[in-house]
């Protein structure tokens, strides 16, 4: 600081969404819930396949008629799609719960440049940790599995590798949902609440209604149609599943972007 | 010399309740501002305003010329302390000033720099959560001067410090000041302001009510009295009245007496032979002047009639 001068001159340029990337990304590593979420989701989802995929094993060869050797392979999948969920809705949550949103939107103040480097910065994570996971539950059914009297199976067998990286894209799109719905709820509690009804509880209620409408749900469109390799005809193609999800997503961070535009924090 | 904040016929309304209403006023730079107001007269939704986080109903405020939002480099150009918890439980001191000092292009040195400004080096890895209120305080100092602002605002700084913090706060203002910064310093605490700002924004109810100087305001409200305490009041108070004086009878059986000199009372006690147990000169402080002008709106627009410094506006408004 120099005496008698009212500030330093400022350096050419503005702020903008590189700096706000870099702010949230550091945001993002530097407390420990971070952490903590990606271990569940990571642990969570590992242990689940071994499991289930485990018990799948040991049948005689008879009992593999349609068995879907990828899809079972997917099968913890439902976990990481909680977890992922909350650690986006904490990416916003955590900053209206502490204050931190008052010196966020000090330091950034055009408020879609602060939303989108948040949503940049999780979406990113929850697409690497989504692709790591069915990479790595695919690597863990072969293995489980081939012990199975099962054919054999392989990334280059048809449909398989699209399976396994689109199941990977759905995990980034639920991260980017749940952070959504946290910038709109700005609740930790209910943003996790509504998040878990969104993807469990909705196709619970719709299967008992009338038109199957539970097939157009994330949850069933991610189990049955894009972590599907046999295809089943009760569900939607992966290439609808995969424009409804997209859908849904960009409707709920449209939500989250008026609200954080519109009501000041 | 230009004003860096300018704050025009700014309002701010939530529902029904106007919080702030038609508020006009200026900072500028060198000295530093005290913006004073009892709890609730809407100093910190002003400041919100001011940076942004609050929209105004209607009106403007502005920091070099420009809405918050469209500064270039708003860290670098405005520090604000407006709440000593905007930080995250979980995240070290470190980590909490880096993150912000990302969103500006400050480079990382600065960090380290402004923390031992505040006097946290020691604690500059622990977790913000386990801080007390004044660490946070400090924390909070530390980002407001991270971009090496010319302009900053401060709500409430001295807000759960220890003597010692408070005087920090208060030498940290002056300073900042004397280089030439502008400084704009909210406070209920009318002692804190005589002793930390040169000049004043007062409200009361979301409307100004002066704005004006520290000395201004003090020689303009309630002025100086001469207290007296004698158990032949009638006495007194007609000889008062017939030397010119003003006299103010005081639940406690003393007399205040204005318009006159300590010296011209104890002459005229003499002259009347009373008995006089006490005769106090009483300096009107900042806080009776505050008191005085914020009691209610008819006392303060008879005031606002016969003194220039005062500003009568905004009461209209008033739901």
């Amino acid at each position: 600081m120099t005496a008698n001068t009212a500030a330093p001159a400022l350096p050419g340029g503005r702020y903008g969404l590189r700096q706000a990337c870099r702010a949230e990304r550091a945001k993002l590593f530097s407390i420990r819930s971070t952490w903590w979420t990606l271990f569940v989701t990571v642990v969570g989802t590992l242990v689940v396949t071994v499991l289930s995929t485990s018990s799948a094993a040991h049948h005689p060869r008879g009992w593999y008629q349609g068995f879907d050797p990828t899809n079972q392979s997917m099968s913890g999948l439902a976990i990481g799609a909680l977890a992922i969920g909350v650690l986006g809705a904490l990416v916003f949550t955590s900053e209206y719960g502490s204050g931190t949103i008052r010196s966020s939107m000090t330091a950034t103040p055009r408020r879609l440049s602060f939303l989108l480097a948040k949503l940049l910065v999780v979406g990113v994570l929850a697409l690497a940790v989504g692709e790591m996971l069915t990479f790595s539950c695919f690597a863990l059914g072969h293995a489980i599995l081939g012990s199975s009297p099962l054919p054999a199976w392989n990334l280059t067998d048809p449909g398989v590798l699209r399976a396994v990286v689109g199941s990977g894209v759905t995990i980034g799109l639920l991260g980017l949902m749940g952070a959504a719905i946290g910038a709109a709820v700005r609740r930790t509690a209910g943003a996790i609440g509504i998040y878990a009804a969104f993807l469990f509880l909705l196709p619970l209620l719709l299967t008992k209604m009338p038109g199957n409408l539970a097939r157009f749900t994330p949850l069933i469109i991610i189990a049955n149609s894009i972590a599907a390799v046999v295809r089943q005809g009760a569900f939607v193609s992966p290439l609808v599943g995969f424009v409804l999800l997209a859908c849904y997503t960009v409707a709920i961070i449209l939500l989250g972007a008026a609200v954080v535009t519109r009501r000041d924090p | 010399m230009s004003s860096v904040i300018s704050v025009n016929s700014l309002t701010k309304q939530f529902g029904n309740a106007r919080v702030v209403s038609n508020l006009n006023f200026e900072v500028v730079p060198g000295v530093v501002t005290g913006f004073l107001g009892p709890n609730g007269s809407g100093k910190s939704t002003t400041m919100r305003m001011i940076m942004g986080l609050d929209t105004p109903t209607s009106g403007t405020a502005l920091v070099n010329g420009k809405r918050y939002a469209e500064l270039n480099w708003p860290l670098r150009e405005v520090g604000a302390l407006l709440d000593a918890k905007a930080f995250h439980p979980a995240r070290t001191a470190y980590d909490h000033l880096r993150c912000l000092a990302y969103t500006n292009g400050i480079p990382l040195a600065r960090v380290e720099e402004v923390i031992s400004i505040v006097g946290l080096t020691e604690v500059a890895n622990k977790r913000a959560g386990k801080f007390s209120l004044g660490m946070g305080q400090r924390l909070g100092m530390a980002g407001a001067l991270l971009g090496d602002p010319g302009v900053l605002l401060f709500d409430e700084p001295v807000n759960g410090l220890d003597p010692e913090g408070i005087r920090w706060v208060r030498n940290l203002l002056r300073g900042l000041a004397a280089e030439g910064r502008a400084v704009f310093v909210s406070s209920h605490l009318i002692s804190e302001m005589a002793l930390t700002a040169d000049r004043l924004v007062v409200i009361g109810r979301g409307a100004l009510i002066a704005d004006t100087t520290v000395r201004d305001f003090t020689a303009l409200n309630g002025g100086d009295a001469v207290r007296v305490v004698t158990p032949h009041v009638e006495r007194f108070v007609a000889a008062v009245r017939r030397a010119g004086g003003e006299v103010d009878l005081v639940p406690d059986e003393s007399v205040a007496v204005r318009g006159m000199t300590s010296a011209a009372v104890g002459e005229l006690i003499a002259r009347e032979c009373l008995v006089v147990h006490e005769l106090t000169p009483v300096r009107a402080s900042l806080e009776d002047a505050f008191m005085e002008l914020t009691r209610d709106a008819v006392e303060y627009r008879s005031a606002g009639s016969t003194q220039g410094a005062l500003v009568g506006s905004g009461r209209e408004g008033e739901p």
